[in-house]
């Protein structure tokens, strides 16, 4: 795993960061993720891996991995003991290429 | 001269406090040790503040704009911040903060070469400092709070030595900026081995924290700065671990001294070592 492909420049980052910091943001993108993802310069092959769910593709091309556990909560759930760990389980589904 | 009279490193992996009732009994054991050991040593040392260093975990900033250092300059920091709180799953609290002391330090560092930024308002609040705020019950008791954020995961960030550089900086400010009689005391929030976002998510390297634990209380920091490595430190949990940095700012501050561990504890629900150490109670000058 590592920094070895970090991109700070992936655009993908500012939308994780938007969306833990806007309660508002969060639940648009619960209702309608593809008017989230609109609003963000993300390159296409950066698109298409967060809708796919495939974090291995992502992080290939460069997210940060701690962002990357952090949009797996967005996406499956947050809290401690529950929607958390299901999310834990799914993002290391898909970088051990298993999903 | 004002005087650093305690200093310790503590864990703030979220699950010590949410998931705590879930774990063996051996690891609730250790957990209490810890955060009442560090209180009760905190209570005997009387600090007036406590300076924080923690890894921010890009909490506050974008990537595109990301400090090393982030000084919370708020008279009161209140936290968990609303998306972390499920997560964490603690209580809400609001610890006094300083703002003479962090501005002071912002100063302080500032004459002395090192860049750090600072905020008025309250800052984002993860597990970084909302885990020590509530398991040492910092919001019940008269101790003033100054958080230190810091970059321990966006690359390039500062490595061990200059980590440590900083903590002598820090000895320097508390000994000549600070008012004569101001107690200090020194929190190093994070650790020990982890990867959150990573492959290896529920990895725990026994084998480095117990490694790590040794140097710490075997004050050797000779040792500690040719051997902690960034890679060293990523080889045990990249992305996480090497939040120990935070642990070396406060070892540069303290020097070389022996420690005291108050144990460890290997449990997967935690997704990180938990240990602590504590560089003990009086006048480090």
């Amino acid at each position: 795993m590592g920094f070895e492909r970090f991109d700070p420049t992936l655009a993908g980052h500012d939308l994780v960061q938007d969306l833990k910091w806007d309660k508002k943001l969060r639940e648009q993108f619960q209702r309608d993720e593809k008017s989230v993802l609109d609003r963000y310069p993300l390159r296409p092959e950066e698109r298409r891996a967060i809708e796919a769910r495939d974090f291995r593709a992502l992080y290939d091309l460069g997210f940060h991995p701690y962002l990357g556990g952090q949009l797996s909560r967005l996406i499956y759930g947050n809290d401690a003991g529950g929607g958390a760990l299901i999310a834990n389980k799914k993002l290391v589904e898909s970088l051990q290429g298993k999903s | 001269m004002a005087q650093i009279v305690y200093a310790a490193g503590v864990p703030h992996a979220p699950a010590i406090v949410g998931l705590i009732d879930k774990v063996s009994p051996e690891s609730q054991r250790v957990v209490r040790d810890i955060f009442g050991g560090v209180r009760r040593e905190l209570d005997e040392a009387r600090p007036d503040v406590l300076i924080v260093f923690a890894n921010d975990h890009l909490t506050n900033s974008r990537i595109l704009q990301y400090p090393d250092f982030l000084i919370g300059m708020a008279a009161e920091h209140r936290g968990p911040h609303e998306w972390f709180k499920p997560w964490i799953g603690c209580r809400d609290y609001a610890v006094k903060g300083d703002p003479a002391v962090a501005e002071a330090l912002f100063r302080g560092m500032s004459k002395r070469g090192i860049r750090m930024f600072g905020e008025r308002g309250n800052l984002n609040y993860d597990d970084n400092i909302s885990v020590p705020s509530v398991l040492l019950d910092l919001d019940h008791s008269s101790m003033h709070v100054v958080p230190v954020l810091q970059n321990c995961t966006v690359p390039p960030f500062p490595d061990q030595h200059r980590c440590y550089a900083i903590g002598q900086a820090v000895a320097d400010f508390v000994r000549n900026d600070l008012p004569a009689t101001m107690r200090v005391g020194l929190i190093a929030s994070g650790g020990l081995s982890h990867e959150p976002g990573g492959a290896r998510y529920f990895f725990i390297d026994e084998k480095f924290d117990r490694w790590f634990l040794d140097l710490c209380v075997e004050g050797n920091h000779r040792r500690l700065l040719d051997e902690l490595t960034i890679e060293h430190m990523e080889a045990a949990g990249s992305g996480g671990t090497a939040e120990l940095l935070a642990w070396v700012v406060v070892m540069g501050a303290i020097g070389e001294r022996r420690g005291r561990s108050y144990g460890y504890t290997i449990c997967t629900d935690f997704r990180c070592g938990i240990g602590a150490v504590s560089w003990g109670v009086g006048n480090y000058h």
